[in-house]
């Protein structure tokens, strides 16, 4: 059993998987949601109940599929069936790989919360595909733009020194680009323009960096045997605006070599596009979580391929505000001992010196009680921004 | 309806991909150019000429006039970059063969000069302009300065200026037999760059000091030297350099002031009957001349920034930028003439009417001034010498008689090169 599969969390084996998804993606899948944050999932089928790799607060429950909960309104995909993806990056860090990963994310954190540990974050481990759309066109469009190219002039720069003997000079070759306008007609195919499938796709990418596309490969059950598959939430319609510029980029860089110009600029075109086919990329994460002070999780994202972290690292304030408290009263009692010595000076004058020691000490250990704290709120407060 | 694609004035261009088009701007009408253009009345089928003064073609035969196309493109005349491959090819020339030209009016076979624009049948008299291809389309002449001047102008023009100096014999303005000014296309090469310079030099303050010596107190200038750096941008634009060396350069840099915003289009038509050359001085070779007088410019800019006139140890790093280039065609008049059966060359600018030459001395009339310039002092020399008994007096003669002597050395020294230069070429 690979690493990957012991992260997973089983579905319950009373959830029948829809009997289209077992023939079409040739796996026992079954569709799930999270009642609490409504992300859905498809997920092996299993005997045991799946909790959220999202909010990791509540148990997976089965989608419907007689009352079809989800739906993705394409034309490409027959509902309620979902087509299988047509490509997946595979996982290429495995569970173990990942410790170094954790155990920085898990680092240098003033009073940690002790969940917050290695350890607890490597169990926690869950394998989860995040969908992105495919979608293949034929385009038929009238486009114009400037072409530029590159050519050499020869330029000189001279250097006078009085000292020298006066003048001398170097000739330079410099490059310089000569601008053209061209417009034409275009009739290309264009296959897997890629647009987001998840209203929180940029922000995911923001956090975790890119992924390398170039490491996708056609689907095959076993890539995905192992992970829960996170299900689109946007509809093809709402990702055709992010594919728009995507396909204008891929003509962009075309029409610049049947050009055989260094580059383009200005741009535009009044593009017709007909024989869309949409299909899945699933890109690989992993998510764990720990708990924080409430006892909430926080949700922790790794990069299935580059192990990069992403979450809010929160320090304890509860463990700090125990420190704190510890401190005064260390303080508390120091202060009333050097008291008594004081007190206890009209008897002895030379203790007056060790009482007034202690009051001083008592002081600063009482002001150093207010460290943990406010460490812990400036770290709470930097994570946040 | 909906618009024609491509749009008027673009035509395919080659794609290197299946399933796009390309279309791009039509080059500019290169219809095909008949090597020698001929001028001929349409009315009589005599021959025109250029008239400098509305720029129209005119037949002196019948008197058939055509209106002149005023097409005036200033400074804005397209200006060339430097390319590799301009330079590569501007260097070739047309060379100093002659070519065989057969006249399409009267077939005679005359040889001219390889790089002669234009011709005249000298058995016919059919003005003839050349279109010969260039080493390079863009090192055709494309522009010009038509002539604004008339011959006849220049006669007078010519005739003011010979009696203009008391350094020429005063018969000259009467005697001096003017040959027919000719009209001449020169060939000039127009240069356009910014310099951006940083400079750094020793820049001396002089101040006064006493210092004590020998007892006493005396006062001297020191320098105090100070090390001061600055930059320099320049924008230096139309620098005309001469685009032939057969003409002498003398003569060329007094008439060369052009208004370069006067600058038209070549037209074949403003060549016929007058004489134009090519560029014999190629574009590299005129580049550096150009390229020296704005280094200096920009030198003499740098120096101007130094907070006194005394410098030394300077140096300065130039760098050039949008350099450009142009050439162009421009109108000059050439005469000769003869006094006392010695010719002299005469050179008016075609446009503005300025002109310089060649004049002889009256080197009597010259001798007399300078003795005149030199007796004073000299005689008062003498006198301060036959009068040295006399002390005082005759010292203070003889010191006078010195300076004026120096003076009217310095003047008739001046003299002596003005008028020796009267002649040069």
């Amino acid at each position: 059993m690979s690493d990957i599969e012991q992260t997973i969390s089983k579905v319950p084996a009373e959830i029948a998987p829809f009997p289209h998804l077992a023939e079409t993606w040739d796996a026992d899948l079954a569709p799930l949601v999270c009642e609490r944050c409504d992300w859905t999932f498809l997920a092996p089928a299993s005997p045991t109940a799946a909790r959220c790799p999202h909010c990791h607060q509540a148990e997976l429950t089965p989608l419907n599929n007689t009352e079809a909960e989800y739906t993705i309104p394409t034309p490409g995909l027959a509902q309620p069936d979902l087509a299988p993806p047509e490509q997946v990056i595979p996982f290429s860090l495995s569970p173990t790989s990942l410790e170094s990963s954790i155990q920085s994310f898990a680092r240098e954190i003033p009073f940690a919360p002790g969940d917050l540990n290695p350890r607890q974050l490597r169990s926690r481990l869950q394998a989860v595909f995040l969908p992105m759309w495919l979608v293949d066109a034929e385009v038929q469009a009238t486009w114009q733009a400037e072409a530029g190219f590159n050519y050499e002039v020869v330029s000189h720069q001279d250097k006078f020194e009085e000292n020298r003997g006066g003048w001398s000079t170097r000739q330079v070759n410099e490059t310089k680009t000569r601008w053209e306008p061209r417009l034409g007609r275009l009739q290309r195919n264009y296959q897997n323009i890629r647009a987001p499938a998840l209203e929180e796709h940029n922000l995911l990418q923001a956090q975790l960096g890119p992924f390398d596309l170039g490491q996708a490969q056609p689907y095959q059950k076993q890539a995905i045997q192992s992970a829960m598959l996170r299900l689109p939430d946007r509809t093809t319609q709402d990702a055709w605006p992010d594919a728009k510029p995507a396909f204008q980029q891929a003509a962009v860089e075309e029409c610049r070599q049947a050009i055989g110009a260094d580059y383009i600029r200005h741009y535009s075109w009044q593009a017709e596009f007909h024989k869309q086919n949409w299909t899945l990329l699933l890109l690989p994460v992993y998510t764990t979580y720990y708990l924080d002070d409430e006892h909430k999780p926080q949700l922790v994202l790794l990069h299935g391929q580059s192990g990069k972290t992403s979450a809010l690292r929160r320090a304890s304030l509860k463990r700090a505000q125990r420190t704190s408290i510890t401190l005064l009263l260390i303080a508390a009692v120091l202060f009333l001992l050097s008291l008594a010595v004081s007190t206890a000076s009209i008897f002895l004058p030379p203790a007056l010196a060790i009482g007034v020691l202690g009051i001083v000490a008592a002081l600063l250990v009482g002001l150093g009680a207010l460290i943990p704290v406010a460490t812990v709120w400036w770290f709470n407060r930097s994570q946040t921004k | 309806m909906t618009d024609p694609f491509p749009p008027p004035g673009y035509v395919p261009a080659q794609s290197r991909l299946d399933g796009i088009e390309i279309f791009m701007p039509a080059p500019p009408e290169s219809l095909p150019q008949p090597e020698v253009v001929d001028f001929k009345c349409p009315q009589c089928g005599a021959v025109t000429a250029f008239s400098a003064s509305d720029g129209g073609l005119t037949c002196s035969h019948c008197g058939y006039y055509e209106a002149p196309e005023k097409a005036v493109v200033g400074q804005r005349a397209d200006q060339f970059e430097f390319t590799v491959e301009t330079m590569q090819r501007a260097a070739q020339g047309w060379g100093a063969e002659r070519k065989e030209l057969a006249c399409q009016d009267c077939g005679a076979t005359t040889t001219i000069p390889a790089d002669s624009l234009t011709h005249t049948c000298t058995f016919c008299g059919s003005n003839k302009v050349i279109q010969r291809q260039a080493a390079q389309e863009i090192l055709r002449p494309r522009f010009l300065i038509p002539f604004k001047i008339e011959p006849d102008a220049c006669q007078k023009i010519a005739s003011a200026w010979l009696g203009s100096s008391w350094m020429t014999p005063p018969a000259l303005q009467k005697l001096a037999a003017i040959a027919k000014f000719n009209g001449l296309y020169l060939p000039f090469w127009t240069f356009g760059a910014t310099t951006r310079a940083g400079w750094k030099a020793q820049v001396g303050h002089p101040r006064t000091e006493r210092y004590y010596d020998n007892g006493e107190w005396k006062t001297r200038t020191v320098t105090d030297w100070v090390w001061e750096s600055g930059q320099a941008t320049l924008q230096i634009e139309d620098l005309l350099q001469p685009g032939t060396g057969r003409l002498s350069a003398r003569l060329l840099k007094e008439v060369k002031s052009y208004d370069l915003s006067q600058l038209a289009p070549y037209e074949p038509k403003y060549l016929a009957g007058l004489q134009a050359q090519a560029y014999d001085i190629p574009l590299e070779k005129a580049w550096d001349s150009g390229r020296q007088e704005m280094r200096e410019e920009t030198r003499q800019a740098c120096l101007s920034q130094a907070s006194t006139s005394q410098v030394r140890s300077f140096s300065m790093n130039l760098d050039f930028a949008d350099e450009s280039w142009r050439y162009v065609l421009l109108p000059v008049y050439l005469a000769t003439y003869t006094y006392e059966g010695k010719p002299f060359q005469v050179m008016v600018n075609g446009e503005s009417g300025k002109i310089s030459g060649q004049r002889p001395a009256d080197w009597n009339k010259i001798w007399l001034v300078i003795a005149l310039l030199l007796a004073p002092g000299l005689l008062l020399g003498l006198l301060g010498l036959l009068t040295i008994p006399l002390a005082g007096a005759g010292l203070a003669i003889g010191g006078f008689g010195f300076i004026l002597l120096v003076i009217g050395l310095v003047i008739a020294f001046i003299l002596y090169n003005k008028a020796s230069a009267l002649d040069d070429l």
